[in-house]
């Protein structure tokens, strides 16, 4: 593996892992924009404005967009999250070339009125799904409940009101600012010739105009709240933690995603025992996001409605008992195989290194190669980990819950 | 490079190194699928998936569960059709030992009475969380209503079915049905095939049931159903009859698929989503089993717009051997190529691959081979073959506050 990086004169990141022994290439634009980036207005915008992205340029269609990526044969798709819209694709080494010519050519987009209008259905209608999905919904509430005014608490999808009064106008000032090129990295892992495509995204990108660009980065105590949610087409209790944890530029990361896998692996955890194991639960899991400046722990417990009261008290009793006894190492050591086993899976593919390559640029200006990580992972004891129990009290949380409707 | 070998059980074991990894993916297909257990036992395979866990051999479930853990595997198992499915993902260093476990799980479970009250309760969880995710029920319900019973049978299971099963009935059924000459185990990755052969000859030498899997099919499910639901979305199920995998124009269906539905360009989302804004999620693909095949299609859309969705769906269905394009066939090729080559440096997504390769056509195809049976496929061989097999046949499930007229 090689790493390779250059800053183009406008701001623009442009970074590479080079693996010679890859079959496939990925790239991703990584652009520092998300519902943390909005106001309540605009709320839905960064996602929406994916979608848009989509739409074209001054020069190319909807359907002569969607054609090109598919001539490529190109896994491709894009994400938005409270604070990062990744624009990715992962194909084969021939077609690298012009899946990023494609990729820089649509992060100018020409943001059309038509298409901003047609577009606005197919958001309300996945809106829409997340309703009928309260295994993610319940997700979304809670994370709002727990940040309450703090950004990081914005909707990623905003809301119907939002969303049906927001205009084409308010998208292009918001992309005009958030998608200057010194907001971006592009990033390149796998397979690739590096000089070509450092050429491609100066003659590409070379021309994009930077700006002054800003984000608050306020840590967060995090709230202790609980509400719920009574629908009528639910039948089971989705109930949501969350709580605090540590931010991406915390060097303790790597010891607070052991913590969160002892407290909460899908199998072998703390929550698989209490909860799981004897059927209390049909599924009890943590995961971890570190976020810019800040983070946030959530717990996702999925029962019945007569069981949901001893579940809560299960989950009490855990947090005692931790914050009490702390773990074990036996437990540490099952974590990190398990971390260890995860992270080569992941590391073998393009586009599981893309994800991580662009993510530790964005968030911390900094190259990490992959025993770096591993590194990192086995050298955490487990007085880091107990010492976090302390300082990240799992056991103050905001709960929010989706259920059925009161009989 | 394929590696194979028989066991003297009859387990067949199959293999693929892959160079520049240091992780090993390996799985089992057990032949106790849905569709293999006698009529009344729906459900009782995802008992089973879940009790072997529980103590194995000399471990106790939680000695056992700690012993996968320690070995940092990631583990994954699930209920299909035909079989059990269980696999694992880990550092190559530790194949050797996790094999043993499985060994274990496989041919010694221990079945205690106690451990078989959480396993049959989270079976019925299952099914109870089915009608919080309408998305996946309405599939499952298409598939069982599409294939001449028992092929649909719910892989999540059945109530009623679960609720009259005892300790005793599955353990008959893990006895009957864990056949191990019937049985497929696939390894992708960084492993050293001589030592892993000589490990699974010895932990696998013991006897086993040799039950037949002979399967006599019925006729399908009824061609419309509806389920009343007041969520945000009408959920729209919708399945044809197809060639199956092992069928001379297996590749030319995989290819009109992909014309139907293969890429952002592929004709339903620029139909339904593109020029109509009707859904966010709609896209069909094409599901086979040995015995029997289908295009299924999924869309998800407002009330008002169901039936709009579904007609515009069905017309791309029904038109789709109309003027099909060279460009939509090279664009179907590159898409196929691509994703057939990206699976394959994935170690668990090869072991997957083989192993179904093997159950559906009883050998394991190389990436040449499939890459070079679709740059085959061709405008004319495609539209001929939708010619002559046009598509009239559908099975629709929806599941939210109003119906669509078929």
């Amino acid at each position: 593996m090689e790493f390779k990086k250059e800053i183009l004169d406008n701001g623009l990141a442009v970074i590479g892992e080079f693996n010679p022994a890859a079959k496939s290439a990925a790239v991703g634009f990584f652009v520092r924009a998300g519902s943390r980036d909005e106001t309540p207005q605009i709320s839905g915008t960064s996602h929406f404005l994916e979608h848009m992205i989509f739409k074209g340029t001054e020069t190319l269609s909807p359907l002569e967009v969607n054609q090109a990526f598919d001539d490529t044969g190109a896994l491709f798709n894009a994400f938005t999250s409270e604070e990062t819209t990744v624009y990715y694709a992962a194909v084969l080494p021939e077609y690298l070339e012009d899946i990023t010519k494609l990729w820089s050519q649509l992060l100018r987009p020409s943001l059309r009125d038509e298409d901003f209008d047609l577009e606005k259905n197919v958001i309300l209608e996945e809106m829409a799904m997340y309703e009928d999905m309260p295994h993610w919904d319940v997700l979304d509430k809670a994370r709002t409940l727990y940040f309450q005014s703090h950004p990081c608490g914005n909707s990623v999808i905003g809301t119907r009101k939002s969303i049906t009064e927001l205009t084409s106008k308010q998208m292009r000032d918001y992309f005009s600012n958030r998608y200057a090129p010194n907001n971006i990295t592009l990033c390149f892992a796998g397979n690739f010739d590096w000089d070509k495509m450092m050429q491609l995204a100066k003659d590409n990108c070379g021309y994009w105009q930077s700006q002054t660009v800003e984000r608050h980065l306020l840590d967060y105590e995090g709230a202790v709240n609980t509400d719920k949610l009574e629908k009528q087409s639910v039948t089971r209790q989705h109930i949501c933690l969350v709580s605090r944890f540590v931010s991406m530029q915390d060097k303790k990361r790597y010891a607070a995603s052991l913590l969160g896998k002892i407290l909460g692996d899908s199998v072998g955890s703390r929550y698989f025992w209490a909860l799981v194991d004897n059927a209390l639960a049909e599924t009890a899991s943590v995961s971890c996001d570190s976020m810019d400046g800040t983070g946030a722990m959530f717990s996702y417990i999925r029962c019945s409605n007569e069981n949901e009261p001893k579940v809560i008290d299960t989950l009490r009793n855990i947090f005692k008992e931790i914050e009490s006894n702390g773990m074990t190492q036996v437990e540490l050591t099952a974590a990190k195989n398990k971390t260890l086993s995860a992270l080569a899976l992941k590391n073998e593919v393009p586009m599981g290194r893309l994800i991580t390559v662009g993510f530790n640029w964005l968030y911390l200006n900094e190259y990490r190669d992959i025993e770096a990580d591993i590194e990192a992972i086995k050298t955490v004891t487990l007085d880091e980990v107990n010492s976090l129990i302390n300082q990240l009290k799992p056991g103050n949380f905001s709960r929010f819950t989706i259920c059925g409707t009161a009989q | 490079m394929l590696n194979k070998h028989v066991l003297k059980n009859g387990m067949v074991i199959l293999g693929e190194p892959i160079e520049g990894v240091e992780s090993v993916a390996f799985g089992f297909l057990l032949p106790c699928g849905s569709a293999l257990l006698p009529s009344g036992h729906c459900g009782a395979a995802n008992i089973i998936e879940d009790w072997i866990f529980r103590g194995a051999d000399d471990l106790d479930n939680r000695a056992l569960n700690d012993a996968l853990d320690s070995l940092g595997i990631n583990r994954s198992s699930s209920v299909g059709t035909n079989h059990i499915s269980i696999a694992a993902a880990l550092q190559a260093e530790n194949l050797l030992p996790a094999i043993e476990l499985y060994a274990k799980i496989i041919t010694k479970p221990r079945l205690k009475d106690q451990q078989f009250i959480p396993a049959k309760q989270l079976a019925l969880d299952g099914i109870a969380a089915l009608e919080d995710d309408p998305r996946t029920k309405v599939m499952l319900n298409l598939y069982e209503n599409f294939y001449p019973a028992p092929l649909g049978t719910s892989t999540t299971g059945k109530a009623k079915d679960i609720n009259d099963l005892t300790e005793d009935k599955v353990r008959a059924l893990i006895d009957e049905h864990f056949n191990y000459s019937k049985s497929i185990f696939a390894i992708a990755g960084n492993y050293d095939f001589d030592k892993l052969c000589k490990k699974m000859e010895a932990l696998f030498d013991i006897e086993c049931n040799q039950k037949s899997n002979e399967l006599q099919l019925a006729q399908p499910g009824q061609k419309y159903t509806h389920f009343d639901n007041e969520g945000s979305q009408v959920h729209i199920g919708l399945m044809t009859p197809t060639a199956k995998p092992d069928d001379k124009d297996y590749y030319n269906i995989r290819t009109a698929v992909a014309v139907l539905s293969g890429g952002m360009s592929a004709r339903l989302f620029t139909e339904v989503r593109e020029k109509r804004g009707l859904c966010y999620a709609i896209g069909a693909r094409y599901h086979g089993l040995k015995q029997a095949a289908g295009i299924a299609c999924y869309a998800g859309t407002a009330a008002e717009t169901a039936q709009q969705t579904y007609d515009v769906t069905r017309e791309q269905f029904e038109k789709l051997h109309e003027n099909i394009t060279q460009e939509e066939i090279d664009r179907a090729k590159a898409g196929l190529k691509s994703q057939l080559i990206m699976s394959s440096e994935s170690t668990a997504a090869r072991t997957a691959g083989i192993a179904a390769d093997y159950y559906l056509l009883s050998r394991v195809r190389s990436l040449d081979e499939i890459k070079e049976k679709i740059e085959q496929t061709s405008v004319d061989s495609v539209t001929e073959y939708l010619k002559n097999n046009k598509f009239n046949d559908y099975t629709v499930v929806t599941i939210g506050s109003t119906k669509v007229e078929m």
